[in-house]
């Protein structure tokens, strides 16, 4: 599950350096989308893997039921710290991702162009 | 000592600029008062000053007394406490008698301007205070404080004329030198507290610890002490004017006279000659001590020596040989950790500081004079006895001192210092007569000048010629008609009466004595021997200094060195400037491109980097971690394709509709994920956020020209090659770190506390029992208040871009409420 997890990381990571190299707003864009979920998902990594070898079993999710045994508070639940910062993560991520779209949509509208390399020239020229 | 004890010396340090600022409320018009209040400040640190002495005495050097410690920042060992030993007493007397002086001289420097005395004597406290603080502290980073005070009131005094963008950069220049000094000094106190504090509890914080019951503490083989020590004498160095910091000290001539005379001659300069002096004690000790101190002393005393004899402009010439006499005050101190008979081979220092100061004030204020009467420049002073002959004959009077002639206490002072250096041959050998050539060169130099200062002033042969007058860098002072009555003739009767201590202690040794020794640390019993005595038992010294004498007037009444000639030290700081102004600008136009790719590149490069060190260093990284079958658990699997297969089409497909079913996919695969994960708060939440993040996508890409991205695949290999090493990378990462063992684990206390609490945390719990929940709000409130902060900044962001334009803003703030729904 953990390798899994690794291989997805590997994948959506490149994807969205080779998107934020790019030239253009829009593929930058999209490329900041990407590596949200690409950290993300390194992080909900660290809770480990919630299957248990010996019953093909799952650990339930990180909430006090009876059988809590806070000598070992974690035999029967994941970790719930990563949870709580990806929790974090997801809203801020949100924000700067609508923030950024708004940002392309006024400089579209004001330059009339999306290319990174259009736009560092009037920048300079102004 | 009682703590009134303290709080005396406190007002001592603080009445002159306590008093200066009083000035400020006087009518504008109030001379007189103004001067008199001012001049009260400095006269008060006397007097409390000598009464101190007086109630306990001079705090012997062995065993200082400081004054009881009065709490100020415990913490930072910073409290308020004095040390009124022989050194830093002497130098509270110098600094507050020659306020009192320079006071006096400003009314007559200044004249009836009263715009200038209103902005004048606050300034001028400020920095008598800053002065007095440094001597009299005895917590160390007290002295640092005050340190830095000066730097700031001597920046103010030297960038007087605020018009004159030269005078503003020279006062630049001086601050920036002596700041940058501060700064070593600091770290210098810093290490010495910390190292003496390793292994001891506390450290060494108070000057009186050093120097007494902590001296045993001071290893000089621990590399810290030393490196303390090296910083301490940086500081020094720099405020003392030393090779190759001198250059500041002529440079701060542009400031008026009366400040030249007080901070350039007498005292600020002579803080790094007091902190040596103050170190000499403890760190003498240290091998590093001569071996630096020496050379670097006496490479300054003759370099600034010959370059004076090169100069035309009287506080030019005044100012090289004030850097001269610092190099050779410092070279006293770096002798006097050399052996003689089992003493310190130093005798007098106080009375060496105290010579400098009684002629160098005295000639700074006779060259302000004559330059506010006739000029300043040596080729225009000739005959200058004829018009202003009570000035000239106080200059030369000084000037004899300068020359270090038979009756002034200068001449005793040479004298010590060649004794020294004579005795130095037990310890460094042959070095010593490169010392004493150097000292013998030095002397020429000052005797040349004082024979030219005479010729010249006298108007007789083989004095300096009248040459076309240029332009010098004083401050431009409006030369008003000139006062006359009692108060214009301060303009020279403080340098009379600072000269003529001068003869005091040149005709009557004993008289100086008495006052003196009891201040002096280093001082054999009999007293001061007369030049008389010195003349009846001849030894080499007495022959050096008359060849020297005989040599100087030769030099000052030949030819030779008559003109005047640019000091290459004087582009040190300009080069820095340029290179850190013009240079830094122009490294910042090279690095900072602009461009983002260039910047994710550039991180990319030395986040890699870092991690092939890593893995270079600790090979165990490279171990497969992974247990397990890929196939485990099938459900994953398939979630994981779809991710990756998505990521993979994202930069390929063209399609706005095809691109927003892709982002889409990916987005729920992850909430899959999350499912999977055993994560219900963060797959509810994802979900959410995923179908805004769809719907903002499609409008935004609705409202975006849909061009062909001609861009999009330009540079695609090396972009996918760094893509992918990052990605390997990230992912290796990942794995390593999932399946690394650490035991136990942070969340294990979470979930204990998350309901009910531990002794640990006092019996507190969160209360809840979803303990994601209870870590955002509880364990992690202030930061979830952040996060909310962030939210709302880009919701109002989102806002005011579109507040002139359509409908565009609800979605943001759609996405905020419904933030907070779920949240709740």
């Amino acid at each position: 599950m953990t390798l899994i997890l690794a291989i997805c990381v590997a994948v959506t990571f490149a994807v969205s350096i080779y998107l934020m190299t790019a030239r253009e707003l829009k593929s930058i864009a999209m490329g900041v989308f990407l590596l949200g979920h690409a950290a993300n998902l390194s992080i909900i990594a660290m809770s480990r893997t919630p299957v248990r070898h010996e019953p093909q079993l799952l650990k339930g999710p990180p909430i006090l039921n009876a059988s809590f045994n806070p000598a070992q508070p974690m035999s029967q639940i994941v970790d719930p710290l990563p949870q709580a910062l990806i929790l974090t993560a997801i809203v801020i991520g949100f924000a700067v991702m609508a923030f950024l779209l708004s940002l392309l949509v006024i400089t579209s509208r004001k330059t009339g162009t999306l290319s990174v390399e259009v736009l560092a020239r009037e920048g300079v020229e102004e | 000592m009682t703590t009134s004890a303290t709080v005396w010396l406190l007002l001592c340090v603080l009445a002159p600029a306590v008093l200066g600022c009083a000035t400020l409320w006087l009518p504008r018009r109030a001379i007189a008062a103004r001067t008199l209040v001012a001049l009260l400040g400095p006269v008060a640190s006397f007097g409390i000053l000598l009464q101190h002495f007086g109630a306990y005495g001079v705090s012997p050097i062995e065993a200082p007394a400081a004054t009881p410690v009065i709490d100020w920042i415990p913490v930072l060992h910073l409290n308020l406490s004095f040390l009124a030993d022989g050194l830093g007493g002497f130098f509270g007397l110098l600094v507050s008698g020659i306020g009192a002086l320079i006071v006096l001289y400003a009314r007559g420097y200044f004249g009836r301007d009263e715009a200038a005395l209103f902005r004048f004597y606050p300034t001028l406290g400020f920095f008598t205070t800053a002065m007095m603080g440094i001597v009299l502290a005895d917590y160390m980073l007290l002295t640092v404080l005050f340190w830095e005070l000066t730097s700031i009131s001597s920046f103010l005094l030297i960038g007087w004329d605020r018009d004159d963008r030269h005078a503003v950069k020279l006062a630049m220049q001086a601050f920036f030198t002596t700041g940058l000094g501060g700064m070593f000094l600091m770290g210098g106190v810093l290490m010495c507290g910390y190292a003496t504090g390793l292994g001891h509890g506390e450290g060494l914080w108070r000057w009186s610890e050093v120097l007494g019951a902590g001296a045993g503490r001071i290893n000089v083989s621990d590399p810290l002490i030393i490196w303390s020590f090296v910083l301490m004498l940086f500081g020094a160095a720099t405020k003392s004017a030393q090779w190759p910091f001198h250059y500041w000290l002529p440079g701060a001539m542009a400031a008026p006279t009366p400040v030249s005379a007080f901070l350039h001659s007498a005292t600020m300069v002579k803080a790094g000659v007091f902190l040596t002096g103050r170190m000499f004690p403890v760190f003498a000790a240290l091998d590093l001590w001569g071996q630096i101190i020496i050379p670097l002393g006496a490479f300054t005393m003759l370099l600034a020596a010959l370059i004076a004899l090169n100069q035309h402009d009287l506080k030019r010439i005044f100012a090289y040989t004030t850097v001269s006499q610092l190099g050779l005050l410092m070279c006293m101190y770096g002798l006097g950790s050399l052996d003689y008979h089992g003493h310190a081979n130093i005798e007098w220092d106080i009375t060496q500081i105290a010579n400098h100061a009684f002629y160098k004030a005295p000639l700074f204020i006779i060259a302000g004079a004559l330059g506010h009467f006739i000029s300043r420049d040596i080729t225009q002073l000739n005959g200058a006895f004829r018009k202003q002959p009570a000035m000239v004959i106080t200059m030369l009077l000084a000037g004899y001192a300068l020359a270090a002639g038979p009756g002034t206490i200068s001449f005793q002072a040479k004298e010590f210092f060649l004794h020294a250096i004579h005795h130095a041959q037990e310890s460094i050998g042959p070095w010593w007569m490169v010392l004493m050539a150097m000292a013998a060169i030095t002397a020429v130099c000052n005797v040349a000048i004082f024979v030219r200062l005479l010729t010249t002033l006298m108007g007789w042969p083989g004095g300096m010629k009248r040459e076309a007058s240029h332009a010098h860098d004083d401050h431009a002072h409006g030369h008003a008609e000139h006062e006359h009555g009692p108060w214009a003739h301060l303009i020279w009767i403080p340098g009379l009466v600072l000269v003529s201590l001068q003869y005091v202690g040149g005709l009557a040794p004993g008289l100086w004595t008495q006052w003196i020794a009891p201040l002096e640390t280093h001082a054999a019993a009999e007293g001061i021997p007369t030049a008389l005595h010195a003349f009846m038992h001849p030894t080499l010294p007495l022959y050096v200094s008359l060849i020297a004498m005989a040599g100087g007037a030769v030099v000052g009444l030949g030819p030779l060195m008559r003109g005047a000639i640019v000091d290459v030290h004087d582009r040190i700081y300009p080069a820095m400037y340029w290179l850190s102004v013009t240079g830094g600008g122009r490294a910042f136009r090279v690095i900072q491109t602009g461009r983002f790719r260039n910047y994710i590149v550039f991180v990319l490069i030395a986040f890699l980097g870092a991690y092939l060190c890593a893995m270079i260093l600790d090979p165990a990284m490279l171990d497969w971690p992974a247990t397990e079958s890929i196939f485990e658990f099938i459900p994953g699997v398939l979630l994981g394709v779809i991710i990756c297969a998505t990521a993979i089409l994202m930069p390929i497909v063209q399609s706005r509709v095809v691109r927003v079913i892709i982002l889409g996919s990916c987005g729920f695969s992850v909430v899959g994920m999350y499912l999977l994960y055993q994560a219900p708060d963060l797959a509810l939440t994802q979900l959410m956020f995923e179908i805004i993040s769809v719907i903002l996508f499609v409008l935004v890409l609705r409202l975006l020209p849909d061009t062909k991205e001609t861009d999009a695949a330009s540079g695609r290999w090396w972009r996918f090659t760094i893509g992918s090493m990052t990605g390997l990378a990230i992912g290796w990462l990942t794995l390593v770190a999932a399946q690394s063992g650490a035991e136990p684990r942070l969340g294990e206390f979470f979930a204990r506390h998350s309901s009910t609490g531990t002794e640990m945390t006092g019996g507190r719990g969160g209360g809840g029992n979803n303990i994601v929940n209870v870590v955002l709000v509880d364990f992690r409130g202030f930061d979830t208040l952040g996060e909310i902060t962030v939210l709302s900044i880009a919701a109002l962001g989102v806002f005011s871009l579109f507040r002139r334009r359509e409908s565009l803003p609800t979605q943001d703030e759609f996405g905020d409420q419904l933030m907070r729904s779920v949240r709740a």
